[in-house]
């Protein structure tokens, strides 16, 4: 039974890992034929690439941009809504309940268009804003919902005596519920930086001329002679973001796709 | 209720932008599906013949068939094989954090990377599995044969989303006391009893939660789908999201609007349909 189980689990790593070990190990090897070195050799040469090629170098930094700006936007405006859900009982909360569930399952591809034409018309398109703003469109109802139910934990008396000490909301919000439930923003944080790290239609959708992201930049790099080194070198990279958040909430990944009605 | 106003002041940021690029935007794009679209300041009135026309073609109806079936073959494959995986976990050690480290890996990769990742993985000269397929024999052909085609999609979606069932399911498992499990002991319950009376009801909520988000991205598969053969060979793995980005990539904002609402009230119509379930388990948790 314990080698049966130890074998099972050896083939989900494999089958897990399988597809990340090509990639890793394609994006080190030379896959165009270049005079200085053989086609399949060894090399750190695609990594050099990626950042001597200016728009590959360049849409890192607006990714970077926007997942940064999207997830401070979410935790600004979910912090506040989150404590609202926890502690007041109010008429309408579940009509906004469903609607925060509807925005973060509605595909985006659906949303493309619509949102396409709306930030057309607002001069929102190709510019690291627009796309943090579009991302609030699922990230807020995720960050809305970890948060809540960090905040769910904190008994009510903790308010109560802040607010006997002369908080306000606001300053009891910032100075004394904010440092306990540090672990849930740091949760609601990495789950905003990579849904947004990892969402490509959208993106794609609203930065035609520029502030391309990562994602837009690859797909442009296949072609009549792609340069599939490159590529993985590329996708290589995007992994990390990911790498570094599965290890900081590592205790917490089933939260992200928490849903509370 | 008396605390109403305060609680609307504290939703009012968030709602604000969800109206800003959710609410209003589907609203502005319903308008515009009921006219021509030339350009932007060019238009006529058609009312609902964008729908009409729609909903009246065959391509609209094998398209919904197959995104059906896809999410059909996809829940079942990933469910009973997540759940499985959650219930061979041990509760604890680095065995356990090793195992849920592995599993959310793939939630976390860029969606467009993954049909790179897998199309090479699968590539007769040098991706790992196709030399193995070659090797053995198999003549794998994703680009041509339907069949190898939907293969690769199941095997690709359910190594980017089996992590995240059997993780749902491991967080429902770790909720139960391990008093019911001593308990069971004392009765000399069986595993299959253990199962039934002890893990399935606590692990109803979050599987409820699992398939309405496994249902939707499956059933409105995009980026994926069309990376690997752009709904090919001969339309097999044309699904109703890779229709709509047909139709949005050709500028034809007419058709493409009136598509998008048609396939925004498919979501609601399912949402809603969970979220009543979704109550309704929730109710029962609370007079239970």
């Amino acid at each position: 039974m314990r080698i049966l189980k130890g074998l099972g689990f050896l083939a989900l790593a494999g089958f897990i890992l399988l597809p990340l070990v090509q990639t890793v190990m394609v994006s080190f090897t030379s896959t165009l034929p270049r005079d200085e070195m053989d086609l399949g050799s060894l090399t750190f040469l695609n990594y050099l690439n990626v950042f001597r090629t200016e728009r590959l170098a360049d849409s890192l930094v607006n990714s970077i941009i926007y997942v940064t700006l999207n997830v401070t936007i979410c935790l600004a405006v979910a912090l506040p809504a989150a404590y609202a859900f926890s502690r007041f009982r109010f008429r309408g909360a579940r009509a906004v309940f469903f609607a925060l569930l509807a925005f973060r399952v509605t595909p985006t591809v659906v949303l493309s268009l619509p949102i396409f034409l709306v930030f057309a018309k607002v001069n929102l398109l190709n510019t690291p804003v627009g796309v943090a703003l579009a991302h609030c469109v699922f990230n807020v109802p995720i960050a809305i919902w970890i948060l809540e139910s960090f905040i769910s934990a904190v008994p009510r008396e903790y308010d109560e005596t802040a607010f006997m000490d002369g908080h306000n909301y606001r300053s009891f919000i910032l100075r004394r519920l904010v440092p306990v439930i540090g672990p849930g923003i740091g949760t609601a944080a990495f789950f905003c930086f990579v849904f947004s790290w990892v969402e490509v239609v959208l993106a794609r959708t609203i930065t035609i001329t520029d502030g391309k992201p990562i994602t837009t930049a690859i797909t442009s790099l296949f072609g009549f002679n792609t340069d599939i080194g490159l590529v993985m070198a590329m996708t290589t990279l995007s992994l990390i973001p990911g790498l570094a958040m599965i290890w900081f909430v590592r205790n917490h990944i089933s939260r992200g796709f928490t849903i509370r009605v | 209720m008396t605390r109403d106003l305060r609680a609307w002041l504290f939703l009012l940021p968030a709602l604000s932008i969800i109206a800003f690029v959710g609410g209003i935007p589907i609203a502005i794009n319903t308008w515009h599906s009921f006219f021509d679209i030339l350009s932007l300041d060019e238009r006529f009135w058609l009312g609902l013949e964008w729908y009409q026309a729609l909903l009246t073609s065959e391509r609209f109806y094998s398209s919904l068939l197959r995104s059906l079936c896809f999410s059909l073959a996809v829940i079942t494959i990933q469910f009973p094989l997540g759940l499985f995986i959650a219930l061979s976990l041990p509760k604890s050690g680095w065995v356990r954090s090793l195992g849920l480290i592995l599993l959310a890996l793939p939630l976390v990769v860029p969606w467009i990377m993954i049909p790179t990742m897998w199309v090479s993985l699968v590539d007769l000269e040098s991706g790992y599995l196709g030399r193995l397929m070659a090797w053995a024999g198999i003549d794998f052909d994703y680009k041509f044969n339907a069949l190898h085609t939907w293969i690769l999609l199941l095997l690709m979606d359910t190594w980017h989303w089996v992590g995240l069932v059997a993780i749902l399911a491991c967080s429902g498992l770790a909720s139960i006391s391990p008093a019911y499990y001593q308990a069971a002991a004392i009765d000399q319950a069986s595993r299959v009893q253990v199962f039934r009376y002890i893990e399935a009801p606590k692990l109803k909520g979050v599987l409820i939660m699992a398939l309405l988000l496994r249902f939707m991205d499956s059933f409105m598969i995009y980026v994926e789908a069309f990376s690997v053969n752009a709904g090919g060979p001969n339309g097999a793995t044309t699904f109703l999201s890779l229709d709509l980005g047909e139709e949005i990539n050709g500028f034809n904002y007419g058709p493409a609007a009136a598509r998008s609402v048609v396939y925004f009230l498919m979501t609601l119509g399912i949402v809603y349909a969970f979220w009543r379930i979704m109550r309704a388990e929730k109710s029962d948790e609370v007079t239970a």
